[in-house]
């Protein structure tokens, strides 16, 4: 039963339509509250009586790790859809959510170093959070180099969905990380659950950026992912037919 | 909450001392995203003219 509703949800041609209509809404949420986010966090939120100015590499960097993590969450997702029901489309969003994944990750780390150079007095720490996320960044080019050196394409999917598997492990790792070990990387400032230790005024632009990267981020991957499914389709009558 | 947290633009470039990292860290990351929508858009363009060619009539 279970089996049968996925598949019938998960044809890829149905996909690239849905996908193909939604693109422009969600484009559009997606840019205009980063712009939002973004000028409101870099001219108008006030100045961080610690770290002054250089905090606003905040309204960045935490979006940016929290896709990094997300982004590898959705992967594990589809690729338990692919091992267990054999989904096709899971495989397909697996392959073009990786370098999305890979490129959010490197802003991360990226935006992080630069920070730490006026906040730590160092671009970088072999501390528990840093290096965890540097083996994300590494097992996103990992599937994606797996992926690519088979000819066999059936089994390039298989494979790559077992390592997307086995590299969850490292998500909980990245999360607790700063919790578990007395790492330089400050503890989380906002949570879910509430209790945020971070100031209204600074909080808001923040949760836009973050909504507004995600936005832009799905809108990326449906790009991604139709070319990867036209390429992989090709020979099917409906790729003919939509080209 | 909605007042500048500057007085002018030199203040805005120079966030005391801070705006190098700052504004370097934005631009690249922009840069990178929106080189990511450009090679995506691309690869559909690229994708969709092979797919003709194949399908065309010889």
């Amino acid at each position: 039963m279970i089996s049968a509703f996925i598949h019938k949800f998960s044809s890829p041609k149905s996909f690239v339509k849905i996908t193909k209509t939604l693109y422009p809404f969600l484009i559009f949420i997606g840019l205009s509250m980063l712009i939002v986010g973004w000028v409101w966090g870099l001219l108008f939120a006030p100045q961080d009586a610690v770290q002054g100015n250089s905090y606003r590499i905040i309204f960045l960097h935490v979006p940016a790790v929290i896709y990094a993590e997300l982004i590898y969450f959705f992967m594990a997702l589809c690729a338990l859809m692919h091992l267990v029901w054999r989904v096709k489309l899971a495989a397909y969003l697996i392959k073009s959510a990786a370098p999305i994944g890979a490129m959010i990750t490197f802003i991360g780390l990226f935006s992080g170093s630069v920070w730490g150079i006026p906040t730590w007095g160092t671009w970088w720490q072999w501390d528990a959070r840093i290096t965890s996320t540097l083996i994300l960044f590494i097992m996103y080019l990992g599937i994606l180099t797996l992926h690519g050196s088979f000819s066999n394409l059936e089994k390039s999917d298989r494979l790559m969905s077992i390592l997307v598997v086995i590299g969850v492990v490292n998500i909980p790792i990245i999360k607790k990380s700063v919790d578990w070990w007395s790492t330089l990387h400050q503890p989380a400032s906002i949570s879910v659950s509430g209790g945020s230790s971070i100031d209204p005024s600074m909080l808001y632009p923040l949760l836009i950026s973050i909504i507004g990267l995600g936005f832009t981020l799905i809108s990326l991957g449906i790009l991604s992912s139709r070319s990867y499914i036209l390429g992989r389709e090709k020979n099917k009558k409906w790729v003919s037919e939509y080209v | 909450m909605f007042d500048l947290a500057f007085n002018n633009l030199n203040e805005i470039l120079a966030m005391d001392g801070h705006g190098v990292y700052v504004w370097s860290v934005y631009s690249i990351a922009i840069s990178i995203i929106v080189a990511s929508f450009l090679i995506a858009k691309n690869k559909i363009k690229g994708v969709k003219r092979k797919i003709k060619i194949k399908n065309a009539p010889s």
